[in-house]
């Protein structure tokens, strides 16, 4: 059993970060729905909170934008689900996205360091 | 590129596909079946609002939104019965009156024939006068433009009455004389049997005694029976083979009448007696033509064929024809036919049919504005949510289309029956039952509903919604509740003075027709038409030789005028002022200079003794026509009227000289005073009357006057009798006081007349309510502003004459921009004529009066009035305010 964090530790994601870490969990091949969320709780340690409606919704996005394409397969326990696979236009959206994120990172983190120390 | 959009079933089944994945990884970790089911939605969160906002993305939103408006208008539709009540009344009348207009239009001058193949390539001809006036066609003529037209190809009609049943029994019915290609170039259907085959029918007379009869005589006199092709029936007492029934749709070619037979034109010697000299008299101009234009050819391009062949043939039968040309003309363009006297009323009906709609609109423009104005706070609230003012635009227009939907069908569903009343307005007589006024709904109709409907919604929602789109949410907000907002007001206003500017236009177009149509009655006929009984026969129709016709006249005014009650009985071939055209003939007079393509064709009636007398004309020199005047006499004689005096004989006595027509000579022995002959508002015209015995032809009409001491329809059942102690075989002939049949003249004016006074009543009452509502309105806006005042000293008086001064303010604005539109309308009108003929003879719709001043002033004053009292009813509400109930309101 998963440990689980408590509510007011998680946090809500910001407005267009989704859509950027669910391409970055598709960049290991096709992963289902349920999966994405899974991998996203995980991969941040469970400090995002995915909403599972904004999810799929934000899936049915970058399916509309050609980003991601999905297909009805089976699961390895045997389960019918859609798979999502990261399409050409796709990588190269994570690739710029994520040089973004980067940027806008460090800059925060130079900004909040020295408010950081005098807490 | 397209791709299938992704349905809500997929998704849905993705969402349980996801719940089962992560029920079963916590069950992989220990946790029980039901607990992980459990867990797995509740990680979840709402299923229903997943799937709610997957359908609410992309272009669905746009037909849900639509959706949802529709729902929310029908609902706030539902809420305010009152006001909807209302907006849906006032719009189904402005609608259902436009609607019908345009029935009528599109019955009578957009789509005229009905049952022919193709009508948008036929096309009228006439013949043309050398001074232009067109008149129908001769027979022999019409052979000319059958044989050598290449562009088109003509046939012709001439429109009859038959007596149709076993002798004694004979019914009238009307019909057409055609010629034997009339259906093939119309493109008739048979219903049973064939109808004229051109080549069965040749151009010699009595070969082909056949008739095509109407499904709708077919089933009410033959029962429908298949079987009557090939039998006989009794025409005029000739036995006609019927060779089918044409199509139910087919009534003829004359455009907004029905007839029931066709019978070829060549059998008129045989059925009528017309002598067959007559038939091929190029003078015999008694031929309506018509044209289908072949393929590939242009009106033009056929025009011009026309006026050439036309003008050779004026040429080569230069004794008739000199100076004669020929035209194409579209066929609601036909002077002939109901339509030429319905022209000018059904434009001028449609034109304020419009105009009603416009103040229905405006109205109920003000109406959403008034109840926008209460909504506010709803928009604010909505905008300050999220909605965008587009978004809030559109559901004012949805909800404003909604009610003008409401609106159309009511009136839709009202048409048949005011397209009925279009039968009231006929003038009495023939015409009445020739007529077609059973338009069945059709697309062009519904079309232009749905039309019009459209763009009364866009009329009166467009600016409420613009005035939600810009909206000022803080301004809004800020106000917090607190009523009063300028510019709502300002936009009303306009609106209501525009409402009163078109109300002006209809009271003034309504004043200006009654007042032309009381001039015209009050306009002397210069003949005494009370007390007279007018009978039409229908002798031809009876197996008459010409000579027997003349000595059944003759013996019934003998007897009639022995009998109690009758003191005067004549006949004549053409009745003054009635429906039916006039005829004319082309005069020479003696020691007259005839200016180079001056029109000598002069109006004239061909009358018994006896005619002069009884219409009370006074022979005002010489003497009247005598029994004398017959067939014995070398040279005939004839009376003419003062203007023809005055235009031929300006300084010479007319007694005594010589006039050639008819191809031979007649001596003026008499003049007689003007009278009116056409309209009652027609200019003078000249005119004479030649003697029935010397001039009367086959082709010609029979009207039969008697002149009664009391009620002219007591001696009907006299002359029943009297007609038929002389032949009993005489069943059929059309009675009329006299002074009920001369209103047809006046019925297109009785018709603008009537119309407008309705119309322009409906346009007031909208005004006026309009009027009140905004005033009321802004009463109630201001309510505690004049609070204030009073509790500052202000008198109720001074209240109510501020309030009722911003009313009239409203008005006076409005009322000039209608007198400045009425100046331009009227004189726009005025200039429009009508005519049941095309022989250069006819009287203006509105009479003298476009400018008469008074009609202007009346219409001012009344709407000024009204304003008034519109304005004063919230006057006084605003002025009983006690001031402190009214701060303390807020």
């Amino acid at each position: 059993m998963p440990t689980r964090k408590e509510e007011s530790e998680r946090i809500a994601l910001l407005q267009g970060t989704l859509d950027l870490l669910i391409l970055n969990v598709l960049q290991l091949g096709p992963v289902h729905g349920q999966g994405i969320a899974r991998a996203i709780l995980r991969q941040s340690e469970e400090t995002f909170f995915v909403d599972h409606g904004s999810l799929y919704l934000a899936l049915q996005r970058l399916e509309d934008g050609r980003l991601i394409s999905a297909k009805w397969g089976v699961s390895e326990n045997n389960r019918k689900a859609r798979f999502y696979t990261l399409t050409a236009k796709g990588r190269e959206q994570l690739t710029a996205k994520t040089s973004q994120w980067n940027r806008l990172a460090r800059a925060m983190a130079l900004v909040l360091k020295p408010n950081a120390e005098e807490v | 590129m397209f791709r299938r959009r992704r349905s809500a079933s997929d998704f849905a089944e993705e969402i349980q596909a996801h719940l089962a994945l992560e029920a079963d990884e916590l069950e992989a970790c220990g946790v029980p079946e039901d607990e992980a089911q459990r867990r797995a939605r509740v990680t979840f969160g709402s299923v229903a609002v997943a799937r709610e906002r997957f359908n609410l993305r992309g272009h669905a939103a746009w037909l849900d939104d639509l959706l949802q408006d529709v729902r929310f208008g029908v609902r706030m539709m539902l809420r305010k019965p009152a006001f909807s009540a209302v907006a849906v009344l006032t719009l189904a009348v402005g609608i259902g009156a436009c609607v019908t207009a345009f029935s009528w239009i599109d019955g009578i001058l957009l789509q005229p024939l009905s049952g022919v193949a193709d009508a948008t390539r036929l096309v009228t001809l006439e013949s043309l006068t050398p001074n232009g006036a067109m008149v129908p066609n001769s027979y022999p003529d019409f052979r000319d433009f059958r044989d050598r037209l290449s562009t088109v190809d003509v046939a012709v009609a001439h429109p009859a009455a038959f007596s149709v049943g076993p002798d004694g029994h004979g019914e009238r019915v009307w019909g057409e004389m055609v010629s034997g290609n009339y259906f093939a170039v119309l493109g008739v259907q048979p219903e049973v049997g064939r109808v004229f085959q051109p080549a069965e029918i040749p151009d010699a007379p009595g070969k082909s005694p056949i008739a095509v009869i109407s499904d709708r005589y077919w089933r009410s006199h033959l029962g429908a029976d298949p079987s009557i092709v090939g039998k006989t029936i009794r025409v005029n007492q000739h036995e006609l083979t019927v060779a089918g029934v044409a199509s139910a749709e087919f009534h003829g070619m004359i455009p907004a009448m029905a007839f029931d037979i066709w019978v070829p034109y060549m059998e008129q010697s045989d059925l009528n007696g017309v002598p067959l000299w007559m038939l091929r008299d190029r003078h015999d101009r008694n031929m309506l033509g018509i044209a289908r234009l072949k393929q590939g050819v242009t009106f033009e391009q056929a025009r011009q064929e026309v006026k050439a062949l036309a003008e050779r043939m004026a040429i080569l039968n230069a004794d008739v024809s000199e100076g004669m040309s020929a035209t194409l003309l579209p066929l609601w363009k036909s002077p002939h036919g109901p339509q030429g006297l319905l022209l000018g009323p059904l434009r001028i009906l449609m034109g304020v049919s419009v105009l009603v709609l416009l103040i229905v609109c405006a109205n109920v423009a003000n109406l959403l504005l008034a109840r926008a104005t209460m909504r506010e706070p709803e928009f604010a609230a909505r905008l300050a949510l999220g909605a965008t003012r587009f978004r809030l635009g559109r559901q004012v227009l949805t909800e404003t289309l909604l009610l003008t939907l409401a609106g159309a069908a009511l009136g839709l569903a009202a048409t048949p029956w005011l397209t009925h009343a279009l039968h009231f307005l006929l003038p009495p007589g023939n015409i009445r039952q020739m007529v077609l006024t059973d338009a069945h709904p059709r697309f062009a109709l519904l079309a232009f509903t749905a039309g019009i409907g459209m763009l009364a919604a866009l009329a009166s929602g467009l600016v409420p919604a613009l005035r939600v789109g810009r909206l000022n949410l803080t301004a809004r907000l800020n106000a917090a509740g607190r009523s009063g907002h300028a510019g709502r007001g300002r936009t009303g206003s306009v609106l209501v003075a525009s409402e009163v500017a078109l109300a002006l236009v209809t009271l003034v177009g309504a004043g200006l027709f009654l007042r032309g149509f009381r001039e015209t009655l009050k306009i002397d006929p210069g003949f005494d038409p009370s007390h007279v009984m007018l009978n039409q026969f229908y002798l031809t129709a009876n197996g008459y030789t010409l000579a027997q016709r003349k000595e059944f006249c003759r013996r019934l005014a003998e007897r009639m005028m022995s009998s109690p009650g009758v003191t005067d009985a004549a006949y004549s071939d053409g009745i003054p002022l009635g429906f039916e055209p006039s005829w004319w003939e082309e005069l020479e007079i003696e020691g007259y200079a005839r200016h180079p393509n001056e029109n000598m064709n002069i109006f004239r009636n061909v009358v018994s003794p006896g005619y002069l007398p009884l219409m009370h004309i006074p022979i005002v020199e010489g003497r009247n026509l005598t029994d004398a005047d017959n067939e014995t006499q070398k040279v005939g004689s004839m009376v003419v009227n003062q203007a023809f005096v005055r235009r031929f004989f300006p300084d010479r006595d007319a007694v005594g000289k010589k006039v050639h027509g008819w191809g031979s000579w007649f001596r003026i022995v008499g003049v007689a005073r003007d009278s009116k002959y056409h309209y009652l508002g027609e200019p003078e015209t000249p005119y004479f009357y030649v003697p029935f015995r010397q001039v009367y032809r086959e082709d010609m009409n029979l009207a039969f006057y008697v002149r009664t001491q009391g009620d002219p329809a007591n001696v009907l059942s006299t002359l029943r009798a009297q007609a038929l102690g002389i032949d009993p075989n005489v069943t059929v002939f059309d009675a009329a006081p006299m002074s009920e049949f001369i209103g047809a003249s006046l019925y297109p004016q009785k018709v603008a007349a009537s119309l407008m006074s309705v119309l322009s009543a409906l346009a007031l009452l909208m005004a006026a309510v309009g009027l009140y509502s905004v005033i009321a309105y802004s009463v109630a806006q201001r309510t505690q502003e004049i609070g204030v005042r009073m509790a500052l000293g202000a008198a109720p008086s001074h209240v109510l004459r501020m309030v009722v001064r911003q009313g009239m303010a409203l008005a006076s604005l409005g009322l000039a921009a209608g007198l400045a539109l009425s100046f331009v309308l009227a004189r726009l009108v005025a200039s429009m004529s009508f005519t049941n003929s095309a022989m250069g003879s006819s009287a203006n719709l509105m009479g003298s009066s476009s400018t008469d001043p008074l009609v202007y002033v009346a219409a001012v004053l009344f709407l000024y009035a009204l304003a008034a009292v519109a304005a004063l009813l919230p006057a006084r509400r605003a002025a009983a305010i006690e001031p402190m109930k009214a701060l303390r309101a807020e």
